[in-house]
Formats: C-alpha cells, structure tokens, sequence
C-alpha cells in the first residue's frame, strides 16, 4: 500500500484555504458590526474626549478579529475538505474515497490501489487556490460605518441636550410659586382630584342602597344566583315602570295583541299548511262557549286562508274548498255568521278528505295504491292533475328524482303509452302553461308540473356537487382541471 | 474461482484488463452498430454489472441488431423469442414431455425451453400476455426456473434484453410494474444523427463482409461482474445515490416539487442498487478505482425512468420521466451538502 501522506498533505492545504475563506468572511462580517458599534463612542465624543477615539478603533479592531477568529476556528472535518478537494482540482472522488476507505476493516483489496492512484494524482496537482472566496452581505455596506466614523471623527463634537427632565411630583413649594393667573386652572385640577376621591364614596352609598331591598326580600344569595350580578348596579333595585313602557307604544305589545293570529304560513315551510288551517279552524270552533259569537274577524282571517290554499292547490271541482271558503267569506259579508261557519264545515271536510287521500301514498302500500291514484288523477283530466295537500312530503328535498329514491309521481312504464294516455305538453321550468299543449310527454306530468322544478334541480345538483368534491379529492385530479370543473359546478348554481 | 491476488499492482492489472475487455467489447459491437454510443454503453454495463435490460424505441433502429452482434461478440449461448399474444409460458421455460428409453420404457423429461441459454433476446416483449411476461420473471430474478416441482437453475451469466416498441401499443400488454422492476436499466433508443445514418446507409447497402470476433467468455463475464463489487464507494456519494432514490417518492418529506407534483409511486430500493451498481461499472470502465457523483449522475437515466410512475396529472401534462429524473438528482446534490457553501458551515 502507497502512502498516503500525499493524500493527507493535499487535504492539509485544502482545509487551510478553507479556513482562511472563513477567517475572510467572517471578519468582514465582524469588522462591519465592529464599525457600527464604534460610532456610538465617536457620538460621545464631548463625554468621553480623546478616549472615543481609542475606543471607536478598538471596537473596530475587536469586531474583525472576533470575526476573523471565528472564521478560523469553525470546526473541519477532513472528509469535508477533501470533497473540496475532490472538486477545485477534479479528482472525481478518489481523494475523498481513499481518505474514507484507507482505514476502513471491510476495505476490498482494490483499496490499496485507489489509495495509490489517488496519492499519484494527489502528487501531480499543482498546489493552487481552489476555494473560491466569498464576501458577506454586510462586506458591501461596511464603508457606511467607516465614512460615518471618519466624520464623527473629524467634526466637533457633537453637544448633549441640557437641562433636566420634567418633574411629574407636584410640590407645595411649587404650588406656592405658581402665579394667580394659574391658579383657576388648579382649581379645576383640585376639583378633578376631590371628585375621583369621593367617587368611591359613592359607589358604596349605591351598593348599600340596591343591596339592602334585595337581602330583605329574597335573603342571601346563593352561589351560581344569576341575579346577583344585578346586585351592585342602581338599576337592581328600580321598579319597572310599565306606563311609559305603554306611552311608548312597544312593538312587542302589539305581538301580544295578536297573539291568536294565524301564523305566516308562507313562511312556514316546517308545517304543511292544510293541516295548520285545519287545526286552527278546530281550535276556533272547539274552544269557544256555545253562547259566544265567533269573532268576525278572525273567520274571516282563517276564510280568507282557507280560500287561498284552494286557489293554490288549483283544484276544480269536487275535492276544490276555495269555493266553500269564498262563499263563507261572502256570507260573513252579509252578516250571516251561521252560513259562514257551515261553508267553513264543508270546506273543512274537503280538506280532510283531500288530506287522506293524500296520505295513502305515504303508507307501505306501495306501487298498487299509487296506480290507482295515478288513474284516479287521469280521470280527473289535466285541472286534477296535482296531488293532494299530503303530497308535499313525497319529495324531500334533493332526492326526489334521484333514481331508485323517494316515488315519484311521474307515470311509469311504456313510453309510448304514456304519450297515448297523456299527450300534454308541460314546462319544465315553473308550472305548466295554461291553454291545451301540443308536443311530446315528459316526466314532468302530474305533481312534478304542479312544484317548481327548480327546487329538485337545485337539490340533486348539490349532490352532485358534493360527489364531485369527493371524487376531485379521491382521485388524482390535476389542479387545472380542478378549477374547470368547480367552474362548470358554480355556472349552474348562478343559472 | 481462484482467491484474486491482493497486491495493488495486481488490482490494477484487474482494472486495466477490465477496462481492455470493456473497449474490445465495445469495438466489436462498433463494428455492426453505427452512433447509438450511449445505448451500447448502458447495455455493457448492464451486462457487467449482473442485471437485465429493457430496450425501447421505434422499429428499424437496430435494437435486435445490437443484441445480436452483443451476443455474437460474447462467447455465450444466445437465444431469442418473439414475443406474440398467442405465446405461452411453457414456450419460453420448457416442459415436460413423455420419452421412451431402449427398454421401452415411458418417462417424462423436462425439456428446455429457450430460456436456457447466456443470452436471451425477448423481441417485442410487450406484445405477449402478461401470464406469459411473467414466466420470464423468476428467470431474471432468481436465475432459475421451476417446472412442475423442479428447480432448474439457469446458465451463469443470464442475461435477458428485452425490446418493446413505444408507439404501437394495441393489441399489446404494457409490462406490468413487478416486472419492469426487474430490468436493472431502461434504455432508450434514439433516432440516429444525420452522420450516424449516412454511416448507416453505407455499410448496409454495400457489399461488405465484417467479421465479429468473440472477445469475452462467460467466466471472464462473472469475473469482471465480481470485480464490479469491490469498487468502493464514498459515503457522501453513497448518500447521493440514495437521496436521488428517495427524492422519487412523492410521500418523502424532502422530496422536491417535481416529484410531488408529478409522481405517484417513485423507486424501489432496486433502484438504488442499480444506480450504485451502474455507476460502480462506468467507473471501473474508465479505469477509476472508485464511484464519483458523475458517475451517478450518468446512471441516473436508465436506473430510473422505468421505475417511476406518473401520477395523472403528470401524464395529463405530458412530463418526460428523463427530464423528471434529472431535475431530482440536482435537488439530490443540493439536498446531500455538495454545494459550495459546504466550506462556510
């Protein structure tokens, strides 16, 4: 095996450019900090005379040096500088392999000759400077402190601001001193000062006051009394005043005057309507005295609603209530009260009888009681084509034309039959255009022309929606693609 | 094989005869192909360094020629099969068969297929089904096969070169994941350059008699195989290699953006093996006694192109595995510490 002292000695001199780099790099970076902090004695030039000079230097002198020895003293491994090595003279790795693999136990035999071509390469590089050098940051701004220094240094220097600091004591002596004219100005000053004094004073006079009601009346209170927390303001102790409260016409007054109206049905989409107004028309005849009258205005209110929701439901003739309710209202006009509550029984009955029709479709019947009340509606001709009142809660939202889910009233079965059966056209958007239509069947005929299609749109497409988010997030989709997609997703959430 | 002499004199004369055996081989395979001097490199290397290649690249630009010259140069038994969606497993393997002694007497003896032989050229590999491209892959891997119960070991040195093209790719079967694994490199063949192809044109349209010589045998194979193994390797290039491997994996919090972007599945631990392996041979080609971070870089391509797979949007945007590759081994480099601030730290 050759010797590998060449190898060693190469390496040597490579780890003493690297730590003479390091001494330049970092005491350039020393002697600019070296520079800034000798400014500061070269600003206390008057305080500290000729001494700033001396101190400024050595500061700039300590400052390079800390840094330079810093650079010097850096720890480095043989292994790093021969890689070094390795590149600034191009040995591809032998120096740092042979370095790394001569004193290894599990060296291979082939070792030795790595070891000897990697010295006689070692032998022929000429020794020069392969470790490029490199400047700090702080090398490029280090001239601002010198030429800030060298300023300092030849100016005059520079005088400290005189003269005291205020004094935030107020002392008799100086009060005394004071002139008249200032004195209006104390006053105000000394009244400020009595006010905060006695304004503790007070505070306790207020908590006596509220307490003492409270203690007399309920006793001690108890831990977690939420009223306690009322205990220390005045407002604990006032009576409610209820006059001006009335004078002042509060809306919630009003509310309670109006407590037995009949609720906002249009907003309440919870309840199904025809069952609200059936128990509300109950309620008003079941719980009055015999003796009583009933309250014009409040048959006329439930009437009028009564009316509305057989106009809305659109049926004609026999299982229709609108008629019955209008003619109520008509007779409530007249002052007949008797014929107007008949009208309302029978509009009721209608309504009930609607109601039960409409839950057949809910029972586990199935399929053989939805085809007759398929026939039944196609006897009724295109007027009777809506489901009953009941028939709201066949669709929930979102999931009444998904296949396989919820019943659908759409007729099933042969298309061409279908036509047969049905040949009116509807729209798809909205309710279906009045007037007899030509044109092909669609899946839209019977309660799905009747409801506004575009609640189910929207239901299914969030759906899909969300199914799309998962897939995007289960498979690998590309972000570019991504956004298309979601893309596409918010043009028909803005159709 | 005989304990090899220890002196450095003599390991030297193991490189120097490695490194004559490898131009000689070279230049006998010159002889037949024109340019492709990369190609022919990275299969000699594969050669040596123990492991089986897959070739790739358009028809007509003289992948079976150059295995076959390879074949011819080497004092090796050389088989081929073209691979075709009707082959069956037994055809490549072998199978038994009922022969009668001269006492009349009925037996079955396992006869060969054409996977018995040094060096087996497996024409349009792609083209079979996958049963079939399986057959191949307890040969390549194991340097045996098993038929009905029995182990039949293979001849030493195996070496399979497969060629598949990249452009028809109906009616064909892609090589599954295991078995691509299998190939210690992928080599792409590349159209010729324009002297290259009228070099080409040449010496096959005139009458021209070359004559290959066989320059290496199989045991002098296995003895430069084995020499290949005791080239040493540095630690911080032993970590390159193994930065470059892991930088594959999209899941390796390290791993740069490219690969996280672009890769789903990155390379098996046989990816590092033979990029170390690859690197140890190209070093001893040139008649280095040990592995440099070129060498790597080198190596780098053909170890790993087929061992990365895209994810969809890398195949979406149409991303090149090789440039891929390449932009992983530089964040390798600057990952391993061989920058140059190494001298600040």
């Amino acid at each position: 095996m050759s010797d590998p002292t060449v190898i060693q000695r190469l390496v040597a001199d490579v780890a003493r450019q690297i730590r003479l780099r390091r001494a330049e790099f970092y005491g350039l970076r020393g002697l600019f900090w070296g520079a800034v902090a000798a400014v500061v004695p070269l600003l206390l030039k008057e305080t500290l005379g000729p001494w700033s000079y001396a101190l400024a230097g050595l500061l700039l002198l300590a400052g390079a040096a800390a840094g330079a020895a810093w650079g010097l003293l850096l720890s480095l491994p043989p292994a790093e500088a021969a890689r070094l090595a390795d590149r600034g003279y191009g040995l591809q790795e032998r120096i740092s392999t042979a370095l790394e693999w001569a004193d290894r136990r599990d060296r291979t035999p082939i070792v030795d000759a790595l070891v000897t071509d990697a010295a006689a390469r070692a032998g022929q590089v000429g020794v020069r400077r392969i470790i490029p050098r490199r400047l700090p940051r702080e090398a490029k701004l280090v001239p601002v402190p010198l030429v800030l220094g060298l300023v300092l240094a030849a100016a005059p220097p520079i005088p400290l601001p005189q003269g005291r600091l205020p004094s935030f004591s107020v002392s008799r002596d100086e009060d005394e001193e004071k002139t008249p004219g200032d004195r209006s100005g104390d006053v105000q000053q000394s009244e400020r000062k009595q006010a905060t004094r006695r304004d503790p004073v007070q505070r306790t006079d207020v908590q006596e006051r509220t307490l003492s009601p409270r203690l007399g009346g309920g006793g001690q209170s108890q831990p977690g009394d939420l009223a306690a927390v009322f205990k220390d303001t005045s407002l604990g102790g006032r009576a409610p005043d209820f006059n001006s409260f009335l004078k002042k016409g509060d809306e919630r007054l009003r509310m309670l005057d109006s407590l037995d109206r009949l609720p906002d049905l249009q907003s309440d989409f919870t309840q199904n309507q025809t069952r609200m107004v059936f128990q509300k028309a109950k309620a008003l005849r079941g719980g009055l005295d015999p003796n009583k009258k009933v309250s014009p205005e409040k048959l006329r209110e439930l009437l009028s609603e009564m009316e509305r929701l057989g106009r809305k439901n659109g049926g004609q003739g026999q299982g229709n209530w609108s008629g019955d309710a209008y003619e109520g209202m008509e007779a409530l006009e007249g002052g007949q009260s008797d014929k107007a509550m008949e009208a309302m029984e029978r509009a009721l009955n209608k309504m009930r009888s609607m109601e039960e029709r409409g839950r057949d479709g809910k029972g586990l019947k199935g399929g053989r009681e939805s085809e007759r009340r398929g026939a039944r509606r196609g006897d009724k001709g295109a007027g009777q084509q809506g489901g009953g009142p009941g028939d709201e809660g066949d669709f929930p939202e979102g999931e009444g034309l998904l296949p396989g889910r919820g019943k659908s009233g759409a007729p099933k079965g042969d298309p061409t039959a279908r036509l047969r059966g049905s040949p009116f056209d509807v729209g798809v958007e909205g309710e279906s255009r009045p007037g007899r239509k030509q044109g092909i069947d669609t899946n839209m005929v019977g309660r799905g022309a009747q409801m506004p299609s575009r609640m189910q749109y929207m239901g299914v497409l969030g759906q899909y929606r969300k199914m799309m988010e998962e897939s995007i997030a289960r498979e690998q989709v590309p972000r570019d693609f991504q956004s298309q997609v979601k893309e596409y997703f918010q043009s028909l959430d803005e159709k | 094989m005989a304990q090899p002499p220890v002196s450095s004199e003599s390991q030297e004369q193991r490189v120097r005869e490695f490194v004559d055996a490898y131009q000689s081989l070279r230049a006998e395979v010159g002889k037949i192909i024109v340019g492709h001097t990369d190609v022919v490199g990275q299969i000699m290397i594969g050669l040596f360094a123990g492991g089986h290649v897959l070739l790739e690249g358009v028809p007509g630009l003289g992948k079976t020629l150059l295995v076959k010259t390879l074949a011819e140069s080497l004092e090796l038994s050389f088989s081929r099969i073209q691979f075709t969606p009707d082959l069956m497993p037994g055809d490549i393997i072998g199978t038994n068969i009922i022969v009668e002694d001269a006492q009349g007497r009925k037996h079955f003896q396992f006869q060969r297929g054409p996977i018995f032989g040094h060096i087996l050229l497996a024409d349009e590999v792609n083209r079979a089904t996958p049963k079939t491209q399986s057959a191949l892959l307890e040969g390549m891997q194991e340097g045996a096969v098993t038929v009905s119960g029995a182990a039949h070991p293979l001849p030493a040195p195996f070496f399979v070169l497969a060629t598949q093209n990249p452009i028809e790719m109906e009616g064909t079967y892609p090589l599954p994941e295991a078995q691509l694994d299998r190939f210690l490199f992928k080599v792409r063949v590349r159209y010729p350059a324009l002297e290259e192809l009228t070099e080409i044109i040449d010496r096959t349209t005139h009458v021209r008699a070359v004559e290959v010589r066989r320059v290496l045998t199989g045991p002098q194979v296995l003895s430069m195989r084995e020499l290949v193994r005791e080239i040493p390797i540095a630690s911080h290039v032993r970590d390159l290699a193994s930065f470059i491997v892991l930088g594959t994996h999209p899941q390796w919090e390290r791993a740069p953006e490219v690969s996280r972007r672009y890769v789903r599945y990155g390379a098996s631990p046989r990816g590092a093996q033979a990029l170390v392996l690859g690197a140890k041979v190209r070093a001893l080609a040139e008649g280095r006694f040990n592995v440099s971070v070129d060498d790597l870089r080198a190596m780098a391509l053909p170890s790993l192109r087929h061992r990365l797979i895209l994810n969809f949007e890398g195949e979406a945007a149409g991303v090149d595995v090789d440039d891929l590759v390449s932009q992983i081994v530089e964040s390798a480099e600057a990952m391993s510490g061989s920058g140059k601030e190494v001298f600040l730290r």
